[in-house]
């Protein structure tokens, strides 16, 4: 049984806005979402890399205090977006419950703010009454799938559970695998997304792997640069997405606002270096992709680009565009935005573009100033265009070999 | 420590720790206040803290059956007998 899969809720929290308003109108004016590096009174001073991409705005949050018990920053993002996405696609309180929608969720550890404190008491305990300061919560906020089961409990869902974590692919993965689950019927419908909170360690990371950016520190808007000649590295960001995957007939039938389809998923592995892009790899999983939505590759409108920013990521992402898709497609780095916002970027950038396809234009990749000659081979966009998209693939690679690709169409 | 003294040491505990202001003092906690297991825990850290004692895993296993605040503090007015921490009035 393979069953059409379509969008019916989307939102977003993001260093560039929260909600579909916020997050057009920034796309629209090429605001940047990065901003300087916040001092943590830890590890922050010995990072070379001092941008990052900020939720810098108050969201109100109306958590209620048996919910917020088990809540790290990492699952605020992620209740509100599963809140707005579900108050956004009209299901009823009956469907929420009744086992046949599912939740595929995930961030990239937890909650790195509640695993500083257990580190904290950890090293500083000398007497046995310190090992009180571990709270009989803090599992629940730090675990993996924090997220996920914040969500399945502050909205009574009794789904299937997936949480993924597999570090930049978390997301992709989420709504990949809710597709699938949806696409052959085992749930009706899946609310998927990833979200990562405001965490100096991961910086630090790719700092120690000479990854992240450190040119721009003076004028952190003009990084990251994917494809630019002068790029220099990703810049760490935060934030949260969540879409509402529904089965066609379903979202029909009770007249839900249908917002996009999904048309493809494929997810593979490099099977070897757990950190180089690598081309091969890549290049396959674009092709499973195209494969798998049963997709002429030549008929693809748009890519969103993984493109971090790094040397050898983009030139080799590029090199397997147009291995795949030829020159057709326009292709965009949505991180240039945003920075890389870990675990929620497949879920951001995959609502990001279908508020492209919904309103008819393409952002450009913010910095692409002057294209680096070994990225050149593909359409990439400097400047806004006013057009119709009608499908697209958004593209995502992680640490440990990870990729996917989603492909998405506009709803007719 | 005298009960008054207990009473108000709990209802701080439920002001500061859960939300609950002037609660009902015999209603079931779970139904009335979404009390659950995770809360039952902290509550236990919080009763050590104001009694100054380590309450162990024996008398923590039997905090399992309480119902409502008052039971709660009939169960500290237990261990602090235990313990001569309590004075009549």
């Amino acid at each position: 049984m393979e069953r059409r899969v379509v969008i019916t809720g989307a939102s977003a929290i993001t260093p560039i806005g929260h909600g579909k308003d916020q997050i057009v109108t920034s796309l629209l004016n090429g605001v940047s979402g990065i901003k300087t590096l916040r001092e943590d009174e830890l590890i922050s001073r010995y990072i070379h890399s001092r941008v990052y991409g900020t939720v810098d705005y108050p969201i109100e949050y109306d958590f209620k205090r048996n919910h917020r018990k088990t809540m790290g920053p990492v699952a605020y993002y992620a209740c509100q977006v599963a809140k707005e996405v579900l108050e956004q696609s009209g299901q009823t309180e009956e469907f929420i419950t009744s086992g046949r929608l599912g939740v595929a969720f995930g961030s990239i550890h937890g909650s790195p703010t509640t695993q500083r404190n257990i580190y904290h008491v950890f090293f500083e305990a000398k007497e046995k009454s310190a090992y009180q300061g571990i709270g009989a919560v803090d599992y629940l906020k730090s675990m993996v799938h924090t997220t996920a089961v914040n969500i399945t409990k502050m909205f009574g869902i009794t789904g299937r559970v997936i949480s993924s974590g597999t570090a930049c692919t978390t997301s992709s993965q989420s709504i990949g695998y809710g597709y699938e689950s949806v696409k052959f019927g085992m749930q009706d419908a899946m609310l998927c997304g990833g979200a990562d909170e405001y965490d100096t360690i991961t910086v630090a990371v790719f700092d120690n792997l000479l990854a992240c950016s450190t040119a721009f520190n003076d004028t952190p808007h003009k990084t990251p640069r994917p494809f630019d000649k002068d790029r220099d590295g990703l810049v760490v960001g935060e934030g949260a997405g969540a879409v509402m995957l529904e089965e066609y007939e379903f979202a029909k039938k009770r007249g839900a606002n249908i917002l996009g389809e999904v048309i493809g998923f494929a997810c593979n592995n490099n099977g070897g270096d757990l950190i180089l892009p690598n081309l091969k790899g890549i290049t396959n999983t674009l092709k499973l992709g195209v494969e798998n939505a049963n997709f002429n590759p030549q008929d693809v409108g748009l890519v969103s680009a993984h493109a971090t920013a790094t040397k050898m990521g983009d030139i080799i992402e590029a090199q397997a565009i147009s291995d795949v898709f030829g020159d057709n497609p326009h292709v965009i780095g949505l991180k240039s935005y945003t920075g890389h916002t870990m675990a929620a970027c497949g879920a951001i950038e995959t609502i990001m573009t279908l508020y492209m396809m919904q309103e008819g234009f393409i952002a450009p990749t913010l910095n692409l100033e002057e294209v680096d000659e070994r990225c050149a081979m593909i359409k990439h966009v400097q400047k806004t265009l006013q057009q119709p998209v009608e499908t697209a693939a958004i593209q995502n690679f992680a640490f440990g070999g990870v990729n996917t690709i989603l492909l998405i169409k506009k709803f007719s | 420590m005298t009960r008054q003294e207990i009473e108000r040491e709990v209802k701080n505990v439920f002001q500061r720790e859960f939300e609950i202001e002037n609660p009902d003092m015999d209603a079931d906690l779970r139904e009335t206040y979404e009390f659950d297991s995770i809360d039952a825990i902290e509550l236990l850290l919080a009763i050590e803290t104001f009694l100054g004692t380590e309450i162990t895993q024996e008398e923590k296993k039997q905090a399992i059956s309480i119902r409502t605040i008052n039971q709660i503090c009939d169960y500290v007015e237990k261990i602090a007998k235990k313990r001569n921490l309590f004075s009549p009035a």
